[in-house]
């Protein structure tokens, strides 16, 4: 039996292992436990990474067709989709494989195993090689992650129904595609299913795409998401599913037309839900509630005191910088710092085609909050960078304290616009004026400067943008 | 090039000064460590010297004038400005002249023979440090409250290095803090006797330097920081603080940080990490993330801090400056007393049987009212013996005469006249400090406080204008009072307005105890058991009746050896009685 662990880490991805390397930094001993070989979690091996790459294959595909606009007409792809997927695949062993260099050279102890709770100062690990190993730990960090939400009573088989994880294997391109949900999953793999040249159709429940995202963000993926899409029905259920020789029948109910359609396959990307089902955490005090997630103090830490929780397991946002960002204060908590998880702008990022980002307070969540806000906008149509682009369809706002002038959010949508966030976020958490985003001068000729430009029409003064009176200047652009 | 001198710290705890004169006239040409300013502080009446050589051109302070640490005291125009520095750090012991060179090497040598920093130490005065040209030590600076050593990270300077006044030198992990700690000399590094890893000590010595003369490039080099028993010298500590005129120069910024920090770190890290837990998130108060941290790692909600920045941003300084505020303005807790903050109590009944019993209103009260008088005033027990075999007899002999009149002629109805007396030998004995408005409040009146225990607990009636009245009108209302007291007749008002409190334990026996201040007085007697002892009286033992006296006293108002005159005063009193005749 080993020695105390000063920290145990279940779940190795980008929580997990930015909470080992950064305890191990801090000369922590500690034991990272994951069932992959190496650190990543589903970010990297089955989320963010390799959905990543595939997007970047489908902008190259997009931008190939958009350039008969420019006079430039290349003949139609040939796509080799075992090539594809070992691209995809190498792109995953290569962030993986140095993620497990990192834990070795941090002398962090890797077990490949799933484990099971004890007490709250006890692990076993059932380990990949088929052993158990008790592990008794002086505190551990939870980052178990999230798993896609499945849809109730299907009986369809994997060769027809698809989830984000099957999905990114592409085991073949399919002639036709249902994505049953209109979230940023859904939406994201559906473009790239899209630009392989496959026919996709999304289904929401809901009244709009990216349910809680601003409008007029959305309206401006949304015109394009229905051109490239063979349709999109909102406000429409999947009421069954059933496999039929050749595909997938599926009844709907709501907007769609007909109501009976035959699709080749279906991706079911309905969200995600946590990952805290591990055995033996009920005979801790750890709580975990309705929705799954385990609850945590701004310490990150859970109603047990020597277990601490982060990342999709320890509540919404469910984004892998928020986790990695928990990790670094749960471990510095442990370490015994003076901190807590305190953002002002958690960034979050659709990767579709044009991209949507935001950060800090939305228009939409001031709107439910009551908070009485000045939304200042700037169109891309103004935009000269968006111009040589020839992707106009872009907006970049800012969601503005009246009294104080101060930014309290950003949102963009429009090519760039993951890349193009962060500004907003420094801004936000350093509590900018809009003042001080229009006096900092932008590099010409970028998309960045409709950070400042939107700024500027805050005050009534954006060069872009011509106001008759200020009066207006704050409200539409 | 003009250079500012600034008011240096002063010592601990100790951030401005009255000036009572000042030392110098504009064109007056000044030395280093030439005395500048008389300053009164808080402390004692000190002579700053300056840390600047050259021609005075300003003085920016008048007589009278309170002076922050800090603040501009006057400007010079230095001498020698067009000399290169490098060019006088090389041949410095020339420059440096007098005995200095010889001295200094000397010193170092001594120095580097016991790396530990715990040998003789520079001496604080103004001779301290070979003003230029010599060799220095660079010990480590005072980091903090109760922070004594810490863990070298990392030395950021190596021999042969030229090292700037300001410029961090070594990098320093203590309990509460990683701090960069700034060099307070300017010159060539000769050698450094500490290695990342090892543990040093305040005072210990990190290396040594050539100093450089001022020159137009470096700032004036100045006297190493004075070893850290401040005691030794009634000098003036010259601790190295960057003055105002630095702005140029960021890295002053942040020995003035660390040191700001300090109070408040070691403070707010006693209630330990649950009161930063304790502290709800505050995404959004405008302050940037490193500003909320640091608010959190000095125990502030950083939504409490007002912020100085364009609609309200707060920023760093902010935050220190609140922390500043927040220390120097309540000096305690805000807790009351024995409640909150008390830690978790056991269950007793594990170990046997328990009764638990309400606590009566006055119990309460007096609970409350001494934890708070016990943790607002540093207060000091002074014990004496006075010789009252004369006393006695008198007290003897007139005893039925007062009784007569309705009162009891005791000891502690004596000592009630002898102590309104003796404050009005030494005033500050019956006053009041006002902290908030930094000023002594003084009592034209003295009321004495009479501990009375009674069987609901200790009450203290107060017998009025005691100055006016003679023994016997004392005996009588000392009688009157304390039956009232027993009787639960007392009201509020009558045990209010105290200037000075007698609490006699006597009648119970003891030697001595340590009486806690009744707050807001500054001072109480304490009086046991008077016994016949053998007293040396000439050339034999003498049977002598000795009454033993407990005086405590805020240390704040009083001082121990005006506490001591006092005593004196008192004992003095009561084996010479016609004294009080005389003088009170």
């Amino acid at each position: 039996m080993s020695n105390t662990a000063q920290l145990v880490v279940i779940g190795a991805g980008p929580g997990g292992y930015a909470a080992a390397f950064r305890a191990a930094d801090l000369g922590l001993n500690v034991v990272l436990i994951d069932e992959e070989a190496n650190p990543g979690g589903v970010c990297t091996y089955r989320g963010c990474i390799p959905s990543k790459a595939l997007l970047h294959v489908a902008k190259l595909l997009s931008e190939a067709r958009h350039a008969t606009a420019w006079g430039i007409e290349f003949p139609e792809p040939r796509l080799d989709v075992d090539k594809l997927r070992a691209w995809k695949d190498q792109v995953v062993a290569k962030q993986t494989s140095g993620l497990g260099q990192l834990a070795k050279l941090r002398k962090v102890r890797s077990i490949r195993g799933r484990a099971s709770v004890v007490d709250a100062h006890t692990l076993t690990v059932a380990t990949y090689e088929g052993g158990e190993e008790t592990l008794p730990f002086e505190t551990a960090i939870i980052a178990t992650g999230s798993r896609p939400t499945t849809l109730p009573n299907t009986s369809l088989g994997p060769e027809r129904l698809l989830d984000s994880t099957s999905a990114l294997e592409i085991a073949r391109v399919p002639k036709n595609l249902l994505v049953v949900g209109g979230g940023y999953i859904g939406l994201e793999l559906g473009s790239v299913y899209a630009a392989l040249g496959c026919e996709v159709s999304v289904v929401e429940m809901t009244a709009g795409l990216l349910p809680g995202v601003d409008r007029d963000l959305v309206q401006v993926l949304q015109e394009r998401v229905e051109r490239v899409c063979k349709s999109v029905m909102l406000d429409t259920k999947v009421v069954q599913m059933e496999e039929v020789v050749g595909g997938v029948k599926v009844t709907f109910d709501g907007r769609a037309n007909p109501s009976e359609q035959v699709f080749d396959q279906v991706l079911v990307a309905i969200g995600r839900k946590p990952n805290s089902e591990i055995p033996g955490l009920e005979r801790t005090r750890v709580e975990v509630d309705r929705r799954g997630f385990i609850g945590v103090n701004p310490q990150r830490r859970t109603a047990e005191p020597s277990i601490y929780a982060i990342g999709d397991v320890a509540g919404e946002p469910m984004l892998a910088h928020k986790a990695s960002h928990e990790a670094k204060i749960a471990v510095e908590a442990i370490a015994g710092r003076k901190v807590a998880f305190e953002p002002r702008a958690i960034p979050a990022v659709v990767f579709t085609d044009p991209e949507i980002a935001w950060c800090g307070l939305t228009e939409t969540e001031a709107a439910e909050q009551g908070t009485p806000v000045e939304v200042a906008k700037f169109r891309w149509g103004a935009s000269g960078r968006a111009t040589t682009l020839d992707r106009n369809d872009g907006l970049t706002k800012l969601v503005i304290e009246p009294k104080t002038e101060r930014v309290l959010g950003v949102g963009i949508v429009g090519v760039g616009a993951g890349e193009l966030i962060a500004e907003g976020v420094l801004a936000v958490e350093m509590a900018a004026l809009t003042r001080d985003v229009a006096l900092s001068i932008h590099p010409h000729p970028t998309l960045s400067e409709t950070v400042m430009e939107s700024a500027e029409v805050a005050l009534g003064e954006s060069t872009h943008v011509y106001r008759p009176k200020r009066a207006t200047a704050t409200s539409k652009a | 090039m003009a250079i500012e001198f600034a008011l240096p710290e002063l010592g601990e705890n100790i951030t401005a000064g009255e000036v009572l004169r000042v030392l110098v006239k504009p064109g007056d040409v000044i030395g280093r460590d030439q005395p500048l300013l008389e300053l009164e502080t808080d402390k004692a009446t000190i002579e700053v010297p300056s840390t600047v050589a050259g021609r005075v051109q300003e003085i920016n302070v008048n007589e009278g004038d309170k002076v922050q640490v800090g603040q501009r005291v006057l400007t010079v125009e230095e001498a020698g400005k067009q000399e290169s520095g490098i060019g006088k750090q090389e041949s410095g012991t020339d420059d440096a002249g007098e005995a200095a060179p010889s001295r200094a090497t000397a010193a170092d040598a001594q120095e580097a023979a016991q790396p530990s920093g715990e040998g003789p130490a520079q001496p604080a005065g103004p001779p301290a440090a070979a003003p230029e040209g010599g060799v220095a030590e660079f010990k480590i600076p005072e980091l903090g409250e109760n922070v004594a050593a810490g863990d070298v990270l990392h030395v950021l300077v190596k021999p042969g290095d030229f090292v700037e006044r300001d410029q961090p030198v070594i990098e320093l992990e203590t309990d509460k803090a990683t701090v960069e700690v700034p060099s307070s000399l300017s010159g060539r590094v000769r050698d450094v006797h500490v290695k990342a890893g090892d543990t040093v000590k305040v005072g210990q010595v990190i290396f040594a330097v050539e100093l450089s003369k001022p020159a137009t490039a470096a700032p004036p080099a100045e006297a190493p920081p004075p070893p850290p028993d401040a005691d030794r010298a009634p000098a003036p500590v010259v601790a190295p603080s960057p003055s105002p005129g630095e702005t140029e120069r960021p890295r002053a910024e942040v020995f003035d940080i660390s040191r700001a920090v300090r109070p408040a770190a070691s403070r707010a890290d006693r209630p330990a990490a649950s009161r930063a837990e304790a502290i709800p998130p505050r995404p959004n108060v405008p302050a940037a993330p490193s500003v909320r941290r640091l608010a959190r790692e000095l125990g502030l909600d950083v939504g409490d801090v007002p912020g100085s920045g364009p609609a309200g941003r707060i920023s760093q300084a902010d935050v220190l400056a609140y922390a500043k505020q927040v220390i120097t303005s309540s000096p305690t807790p805000a807790a009351p007393p024995g409640a909150a903050g008390a830690p978790t109590l056991p269950d007793f009944a594990k170990w046997g049987e328990i009764d638990r019993k309400t606590i009566t209103g006055v119990r309460r009260k007096t609970a409350e009212h001494l934890a708070q008088a016990w943790s607002l005033i540093p207060s000091v027990t002074q014990c004496e013996k006075a010789d009252v075999t004369a006393l006695e007899a008198l007290r003897k002999r007139f005893a039925p005469q007062v009784e007569q009149a309705g009162g009891k002629l005791t000891v502690t109805a004596i000592l009630a006249k002898i102590l309104a007396a003796a404050v009005k030998a030494f005033p500050q004995f019956g006053a009041s400090l006002d902290l908030a408005r930094e000023e002594l409040i003084y009592k034209k009146y003295v009321h004495v406080g009479i501990a009375v225990d009674t069987d609901r607990g200790l009450l203290v009636p107060v017998v009025r204008h005691i100055d006016t009245k003679n023994i016997t009108q004392i005996a009588v209302e000392i009688a009157n009072a304390a039956q009232r007291a027993r009787d639960r007749k007392l009201t509020a008002d009558e045990m209010e307005g105290g200037t000075i409190t007698i609490t006699n334990l006597g009648g119970l026996g003891g030697t001595h105890f340590s009486p806690i201040v009744n707050w807001p007085e500054v001072a109480i007697l304490g009086v046991s058991r008077a016994r016949m002892e053998p007293v040396w009286v000439e050339d034999g033992f003498q049977p002598r009746l000795m009454l033993p006296l407990s005086l405590s006293y805020d240390h704040r108002v009083i001082d121990g050896a005006d506490a001591m005159r006092f005593l004196h005063w008192v004992v003095e009193a009561l084996e010479q009685p016609f004294l009080l005749t005389l003088q009170g």
